[in-house]
């Protein structure tokens, strides 16, 4: 069931990612849903889901964009590992917190990704330019995170799958 | 148990090594086939997404709607009388050129697509179109709408193409004003598309004819686009540090933030291939004047 509630929340999330047109400030980041619910399953669930979930939504982010295939998974690896590495700093019932690791986890994607991009040559991104979308994800992932945990524990807690480990 | 950790850890990195290396044809099936098993979910969404939006134009604009009424039917009898203009015109054209024995040159048809996404990541800035290559659509063709140039496709799996916008840095097209004739390589500045200047030409000659307001179309140079495409317009000019040269910026005619619907340029090999690879499915060929005849 929790591979259910996961895959629907990754459909969900990408489906929504490519309708909503990226922020037009802060370097262009796009709305991170997908990155959203890699972090709920990496400080929700056993590590085995988080890497699932981080490894089929980077191959849906890749498939959905010019990204080459694999290099959203690594940067959701990324994110996911920091989240799991932080889960028990922050207190995930409080928004702010979930605000928090959000916005440090977008961060930390969007930085892997724009140097993989780099190192293949396809985004040339200027420092500034790349802390300026770091910031710009960060502020979007902050705003998501919270209202997206608050979506899938609802769903969770409707079916029967949520557990508590915060 | 520390064991079995490290073997988890490899076989999760191999599996994303083996993904970021894998060849480009397969990558690009893999993508194709991703994207077009979730077409359909984005295409419905963005068709619900729409039916709000006309739901509530709707509701603002009732009060105006027997006015509007009024001047569409207006506008109907003024367009069927030119259109009975226009046909008499393509006749004496179609007679004139058999007897010139006039061949014609540009054997390019649309086809019309729906806008059902755009980039997912923000990298770069692309739409996706609901017609693939079972369409006649490849890549590298020119993407327009009724206002002008909009972009070129640059990824098309069976179902789905992506278009790459003129305001994206890497999309270069090459063009010409049209009332000086100066060419010149137009590129993309990620500018927010409506409001600020979405491309630019760099390297114009200084003492170049370019003013405000000029007209820019495609050139045809290269052969990526054809001819004589509205591209935008010369939004202001600039003169580069060293003096030598100028850079004019432009808006794009065509408004990349709001398409909803687009045309690829596919050429009749593009369709006979096409039909060769699924004789069954629906061309989804523009109806009217624009199917049966060239390009605009």
């Amino acid at each position: 069931m929790t591979l259910l509630v996961m895959i629907f929340w990754i459909l969900a999330g990408a489906t929504l990612q490519v309708v909503i047109p990226a922020w037009q400030h802060m370097g262009q980041p796009a709305f991170p849903f997908l990155l959203a619910g890699v972090l709920y399953v990496a400080v929700n669930k056993k590590p085995v889901y988080f890497v699932l979930t981080a490894l089929l939504s980077g191959l849906l982010e890749d498939s959905l964009s010019l990204v080459p295939l694999g290099y959203s998974a690594c940067a959701f690896l990324v994110a996911g590992w920091l989240a799991w590495r932080l889960r028990h700093d922050f207190h995930m019932r409080r928004a702010h917190m979930v605000m928090g690791l959000g916005a440090i986890c977008a961060a930390a994607s969007t930085g892997t990704l724009a140097l993989l991009l780099r190192l293949q040559g396809s985004v040339m991104l200027s420092r500034n330019e790349c802390l300026l979308r770091m910031a710009g994800a960060a502020v979007l992932a902050a705003v998501l995170a919270p209202v997206w945990f608050w979506l899938i524990r609802g769903m969770e807690r409707l079916l029967g799958t949520w557990e508590d480990r915060a | 148990m520390k064991d079995r950790k490290w073997i988890a850890l490899s076989a999760v990195a191999l599996a994303v090594l083996v993904m970021m290396n894998l060849p480009d044809a397969t990558s690009q099936r893999v993508k194709g086939a991703v994207r077009d098993g979730i077409s359909p979910l984005q295409a419905a969404l963005r068709g619900g997404v729409r039916e709000m939006q006309d739901i509530f134009r709707y509701m603002r604009g009732w009060r105006d709607l027997a006015l509007e009424n009024r001047a569409l039917t207006e506008e109907i009898v003024y367009l069927r009388g030119e259109m009975r203009m226009a046909r008499d015109l393509e006749r004496n054209n179609q007679m004139l050129r058999e007897l010139l024995g006039f061949v014609r040159r540009s054997p390019n048809r649309l086809v019309s697509c729906e806008v059902i996404g755009r980039d997912s990541t923000g990298w770069w800035q692309t739409i996706r179109l609901d017609q693939g290559a079972h369409s006649g659509v490849m890549d590298e063709r020119a993407v327009i709408t009724a206002d002008g140039l909009v972009g070129r496709t640059v990824a098309v799996s069976a179902r789905t193409a992506d278009a790459l916008l003129l305001s994206d840095p890497t999309c270069k097209v090459a063009v010409r004003l049209s009332r000086s004739g100066v060419f010149g390589v137009m590129s993309g500045v990620g500018a927010k598309p409506g409001e600020q200047p979405v491309a630019r030409i760099d390297f114009l000659l200084k003492d170049a004819d370019v003013q405000e307001g000029d007209e820019i179309v495609t050139s045809g140079l290269g052969g990526l686009f054809p001819k004589g495409l509205l591209v935008g317009h010369v939004r202001n000019v600039e003169p580069d540090e060293a003096g030598l040269y100028q850079t004019a910026w432009l808006n794009s005619a065509a408004d990349l933030g709001r398409l909803e619907y687009a045309f690829v340029v596919a050429t009749e090999q593009d369709l006979e291939q096409a039909v060769m690879e699924d004789s069954s499915v629906d061309m989804g060929l523009v109806d009217g004047r624009a199917a049966e005849g060239e390009t605009p």
